[in-house]
């Protein structure tokens, strides 16, 4: 990995690992107490400093990794109580490096970017803290070595990305979104929680390679039972069926923030614990087989939802979850390697199309309304043309990185053996066919947006300008990078893979055929766009919008899932909390047991009171009637 | 009494000080802060003396003092404390300058009154804690309700007399059974040497009925403290009538009276019943956690709100004792402080609010955040110790609490686990939705518009807290490790629970012992370690 040594190798000591994380902490601490204080130069340039020195660093461990074994550090004790063992232990292997370069040198790119695109927030330092903070639990997630140190960084980023999706917290619906976010991300870390537990009572172990040197103790109920209870974790950190409600709406957030926290990193952590456990998953085929249906059907779901979406940043939004689902789709037929390719390739294309976005709502004055745009490729070049690469990246044309990663997945589904021990050998070519579909989709909706955006005539009068060259030089490297990061994955290069498993065979063939069918699909949906949507052609839209009514009604409104699960969860839950709170609490346990014994014990005293008047009389004659009485009784 | 017993001199100093604002005019409201408040800042300092002379790897009492009191009624002055009673002495001592100090404007009438009262409550507090004698304990136990009356019952605000009736009588129909069953324990002692003390009393036999009812005595007058479900709705209206002040001590340490008085008493005195009651505590523990998370989403009042909050945490501390496994043993203990500190800072953030617009109504406030930033932070990370967010605090106790239930060997130790996690969901939907109606949103209310930030005082009082947030999230290596022993032998006590033995877990292989899947994990037996039975001596062969 020579052609990466862009800064001296530091001598072979891993006792700066814990430097990784720190700087951007660091950054977070000062412009989060002091920020408000100090001019906005200084705060950007600490906050970009503290991040690049990360990747810095990064790089360092990489090169390290490189030349030999997995680098490791303890950083704190923590949590050492009985069989708890869980400190804050760092370590670097081939899988970290991957996303420890992506999570710093993009979000390097980000932070860059976020200097021109927030100059006139009077929020500015509050942004960079928590943009630096958010760098911060990631680089702890990547690095941590077992799953409670993991968790720190998997709610920290969870808190980060409440912080930013709020970040205009004045309007309630962006702070609602921030807090569904978290919301919607606890439900997950519940599966995470109890999965470490399982593997923990199962095991002895939380880290790692202790999990990995005790498998044997994994039996297929318990390795499915845990990889089950993780992969909920997954699914909602990296918004897939049935908790990705949150990642639409988290849109409400700085367009930075979309491209960084919910496009190229935080929402791969969830692929990136599948990955990392994958010596669990691969004991657990049947919660393979389920990561990789939930992928299938993620991907085409919010494929469908985004073709009929008119906001900018929501159709790319449902995209993510769609593409999520393909690195899903990667790690189910327990080829994590092709997972994290598309990993790492997403992060490119998907950052520069958001970051293109942002540039596109920057110069139009707050607009995200496609219906309100169109031929914006004059006014904005630089933001158009980097689009342009990137579409052509993600809607999978040749010889893009898309292309080579997307095709990589589906070609890796269809020739899996993973699932005919378990009866289900059908499930293999059955993602590839839905796969291929959605790949459909992808290139239609992808283009629609292009097509809308940029070329045509303009919809409104605002008038649009060229973002200066802060913004657009993140941009062109992203670009880049997306047309670059093809050799990661193309067959023959490789590099990820022969960086991964540097002693592995990889003079397989390549697949002609599936090549030409993505390709064709590739193709097919760029025509199709072009007729639905081209210049002078939205009239046939329309129509074929007007022919199904309901349909298109349905897909503009996501599919009603979230009005679903008000109706099914949000409200019986409140209703239950209502109900037990009135005539639990309220009725039964204080209204009649508490203070019903109170009225008890003075209704009964009340009553004695009146035995005890001090009426002479009243007692002459109750004495009177008992002498009576007994008297009777003993002359009976 | 030994002159220089530092713990005596700990539980005592605060009744010097009470002595000492005898003799200072009721008009002279700074000089009865100021020494109340120097006094409390000089028995935090006391306490950290105590701590930095107690050393985690001894067992038994340390500091521990005797002296007779009524030597013929088999009663006196005894107290000595472990790693448990340490961090509640610490705890207590830590809070009580802050409560001074959070009071300092809010109490403005018969603050000789107030001053006074605080700090016999602090005696009373660190008595508790420390007392090795159940009478002494009963003393001081009983003499925390006459303080804590007049703080609710004059201080409070307006249906503070109904608060206060209720509070005294639960908490007293407790006690009542509580003394039964001590002086009934006492007649179980030796007829020569009947006694008190507590050192003896662990010694006592008792029959397995014996043992119910007393643990059934001791149970409820503590679950009542605690509060558990369904003993809990005193909790509520105390907390909402009661000042600032009261409802920071209340939840800070008095809740603490409850689960450490099963830790101390109940689960170690009548070790046979509590193993029976495990289930019941366990399930109730997490009825409370789910039942109290309910609760709060129901609320309209933030103080009714936290106070649900606080029968949820308890509720994880109760299922943590329960679980009977060190792990979640030292994690029901851990989260007593987490909750004493981060409910204390969040009862302390809207003592803040309500100083400012005097009142406690949710939808009173919003959009807090643009215009008080200082006390959305301070709200901010009150919350995430909370709602146990990693590197808080918070996140530690519950984390080994679950952990540790998971772990053990109680029975639906498991499932209980799985119920009690949805807490953590739970928890975050509660919290994040109070701290979106006050702090986010546009400022609806005109009067929030101007309010003012913290000031230098109120930074003074929110600070030590959110230090002590982030420092006990982190580096809880120090608190874990003096819980250690009196944790070990609280467990071992009950059962042995501590010595699982794990190698019979790494020994098995797969498709062996486990071959059940989830639930019936081979839970390793209880086997006191002692060696391998030496081999059969071997026939000496001859040699050829």
């Amino acid at each position: 990995m020579n052609h990466l040594a862009l800064v001296p190798a530091l001598p072979a000591a891993t006792a700066y690992l814990w430097l990784i994380p720190l700087f951007p902490l660091l950054g977070a601490a000062v412009n989060g107490l002091a920020g408000r204080w100090l001019p906005k130069a200084l705060v950007a340039g600490l906050a970009c400093l503290t991040i690049l020195l990360s990747f810095l660093l990064a790089v360092t461990a990489f090169q390290q990794v490189a030349g030999g074994a997995a680098l490791h550090q303890t950083w704190l004790e923590w949590i050492q109580v009985g069989r708890v063992h869980a400190e804050l232990g760092l370590t670097v292997d081939r899988l970290s490096a991957v996303m420890l370069l992506v999570v710093t040198g993009v979000g390097f790119l980000i932070h860059l970017y976020s200097v021109g695109y927030m100059e006139d927030d009077p929020g500015f330092a509050r942004y960079f803290a928590y943009l630096n903070l958010f760098a911060a639990a990631m680089l702890v997630l990547v690095l941590a070595d077992n799953l409670v140190a993991l968790f720190i960084g998997w709610e920290g980023v969870g808190l980060c990305s409440y912080l930013l999706i709020g970040f205009w917290f004045t309007d309630d619906a962006k702070a609602y979104a921030g807090r569904k976010a978290f919301v919607v991300n606890r439900i997950g870390d519940f599966g995470v929680l109890i999965g470490t537990f399982v593997l923990l009572k199962a095991t002895g172990h939380v880290d790692f390679a202790g999990m990995q040197a005790a498998s044997r103790m994994l039996t297929p109920a318990i390795a499915t039972t845990a990889g089950l209870l993780l992969f909920m974790g997954a699914c909602g950190k990296s918004a897939q069926l049935p908790l990705y409600v949150w990642l639409p709406d988290a849109m409400a957030g700085p367009t930075p923030v979309s491209a960084l926290i919910h496009a190229a990193t935080m929402v791969t952590a969830g692929v990136y614990l599948v990955a990392r456990m994958g010596f669990l998953y691969d004991l657990a085929p049947v919660a393979l087989a389920v990561v990789a249906i939930v992928g299938t059907l993620t991907a085409l779901w919010a494929a469908l939802i985004a073709t009929a979406q008119h906001d900018i940043k929501k159709v790319l939004a449902y995209s993510t979850v769609s593409q999520l689902g393909f690195m899903f789709i990667g790690n189910g037929v327990g080829a994590y390697d092709a997972g994290l390719g598309h990993v790492v390739t997403h992060a490119f294309f998907k950052a520069c199309l958001f970051l293109g976005a942002g540039s596109v709502i920057h110069g139009l004055g707050g607009e995200q309304d496609m219906r309100k745009m169109g031929g914006l490729g004059k006014e904005m070049p630089h933001t158009s043309r980097t689009f342009l690469i990137a579409t052509i990246a993600i809607t999978g044309i040749f010889p893009l990185s898309g292309f080579f990663s997307k095709d990589e997945i589906l070609h890796r589904a269809l020739t899996t053996t993973r699932f005919a021990g378990i009866g289900l050998g059908w499930l293999g070519p059955a993602v590839y066919a839905i796969g291929t579909l959605t790949a459909l989709l992808t290139s239609y909706y992808m283009w629609r947006l292009y097509q809308r955006t940029f070329n045509g005539e303009r919809r409104n009068e605002h008038h649009a300008h060229e973002s200066p060259a802060v913004m657009t030089g993140p941009l062109w490297i992203l670009a880049t990078l997306s047309i670059v990061g093809a050799l990661l994955v193309m067959p023959r290069v490789q590099w990820l893979e022969r960086w991964l498993h540097p002693h592995a065979d990889l003079e397989g063939e390549i697949p002609y055929v599936p090549f030409l069918v993505a390709l064709a699909v590739a193709w097919a949906g760029y025509y199709l766009a072009q007729y639905f949507h081209g210049a002078g052609s939205e009239a046939r839209a329309s129509k074929v919008a007007a022919a199904w009514p309901r349909l298109t009604l349905a897909l503009e409104n996501k599919l009603y899932v979230d009005e679903a699960y008000d109706l099914v969860i949000v409200r019986p839950l409140r209703f239950v909390a209502h109900t037990l709170w009135e005539f639990g609490d309220a009725l039964l346990i204080d209204g009649m047991m508490v203070n019903g014994t109170a009225r008890l014990t003075g209704w009964i005293a009340g009553g004695l009171r009146k035995l005890q008047n001090g009426d002479a009389q009243a007692y002459a004659t109750v004495i009177a009637l008992g002498t009576a009485a007994l008297l009777f009784a003993m002359l009976r | 009494m030994p002159a220089m017993n530092l713990l005596t001199v700990l539980i005592f100093l605060p009744l010097v000080g009470v002595l000492a604002l005898a003799f200072v005019p009721a008009e002279q409201k700074s000089l009865l802060r100021g020494v109340a408040l120097l006094t409390s800042l000089a028995t935090f300092g006391v306490a950290l003396l105590v701590a930095t002379g107690y050393d985690a790897k001894l067992s038994g009492w340390q500091f521990e003092a005797q002296a007779a009191w009524a030597p013929g009624l088999g009663f006196g002055y005894h107290v000595g404390l472990d790693g448990i009673a340490l961090l509640l002495e610490l705890l207590t001592a830590f809070l009580s300058p802050i409560v001074f100090l959070s009071s300092w404007k809010a109490i403005d009438g018969r603050v000789k009154l107030f001053t006074i009262s605080l700090l016999a409550l602090e005696t009373a507090m660190l008595g508790t804690f420390a007392a090795l004698d159940l009478v002494l304990f009963y003393v001081f136990w009983e003499a925390m309700l006459i303080p804590m009356y007049v703080l609710i019952g004059v201080f409070g605000s307006d249906n503070r007399i109904y608060a206060t009736v209720k509070f005294f009588v639960f908490t007293f129909a407790g006690s009542v059974l509580m003394l039964i069953a001590i002086l009934f324990l006492y007649t179980k002692t030796p007829a020569g040497s009947r006694t008190f003390d507590y050192v003896e009393l662990m010694k006592v036999t008792l029959s397995a009925s014996e043992q119910r009812w007393l643990f059934a005595a001791f149970a409820i007058a503590f679950a009542i403290k605690v509060p558990m479900f369904p003993l809990h709705t005193w909790l509520p209206d105390a907390h909402t009538e009661a000042p600032t002040a009261g409802s920071v001590i209340l939840a800070g340490v008095l809740l603490k009276m409850g689960t450490f008085g099963f830790v101390r008493y109940a689960l170690p005195l009548f070790p046979s019943a509590a193993l029976e009651a495990q289930p019941i505590i366990g399930w109730l523990g997490v009825v409370g956690i789910v039942y109290g998370a309910l609760m709060c989403m129901a609320q309209k009042d933030m103080k009714r709100l936290i106070a649900y909050s606080s029968v949820s945490h308890l509720g994880f501390v109760m299922l943590g004792l329960a679980a009977l496994s060190p792990e979640a043993v030292t994690g029901a203990v851990y989260q007593m402080l987490n909750h004493g500190v981060s409910t204390g800072l969040l009862f302390l953030s809207i003592g803040f609010l309500y100083e400012r617009r005097h009142t406690r109504a949710i939808e009173e406030y919003g959009g807090l955040a643009a215009v008080t930033p200082g006390i959305a932070a301070v709200f901010l990370i009150a919350t995430l110790a909370s709602v146990g967010l990693p590197t808080t605090n918070g996140f530690v106790g519950e984390f080994l609490i679950l952990s540790g239930t998971f772990l053990s060997r109680a029975a639906h130790g498991e499932a209980m686990t799985i119920v009690a996690a949805t807490g953590v969901i739970l928890g975050a939907v509660y919290m994040l939705w109070l701290y979106q109606k006050v702090f986010f949103g546009p400022v609806k209310v005109p009067a929030n518009a101007h309010l003012k930030d913290l000031s230098v005082r109120e930074w003074v009082v929110a600070l030590p807290l959110v230090v002590a947030i982030g420092y006990m999230g982190v580096m809880p290596g120090a608190f874990l490790d003096v819980l250690k022993t009196p944790v070990a032998a609280l467990t071992q006590r009950l059962g042995g629970n501590g010595v699982v033995t794990p190698p019979r877990l790494f020994g098995t292989p797969p498709g062996g012992a486990l071959r059940n899947g989830l639930g019936t994990f081979p839970q390793g037996t209880i086997r006191p370690f002692a060696p391998a039975p030496p081999p059969p001596p071997r026939k000496l062969e001859a040699a050829p």
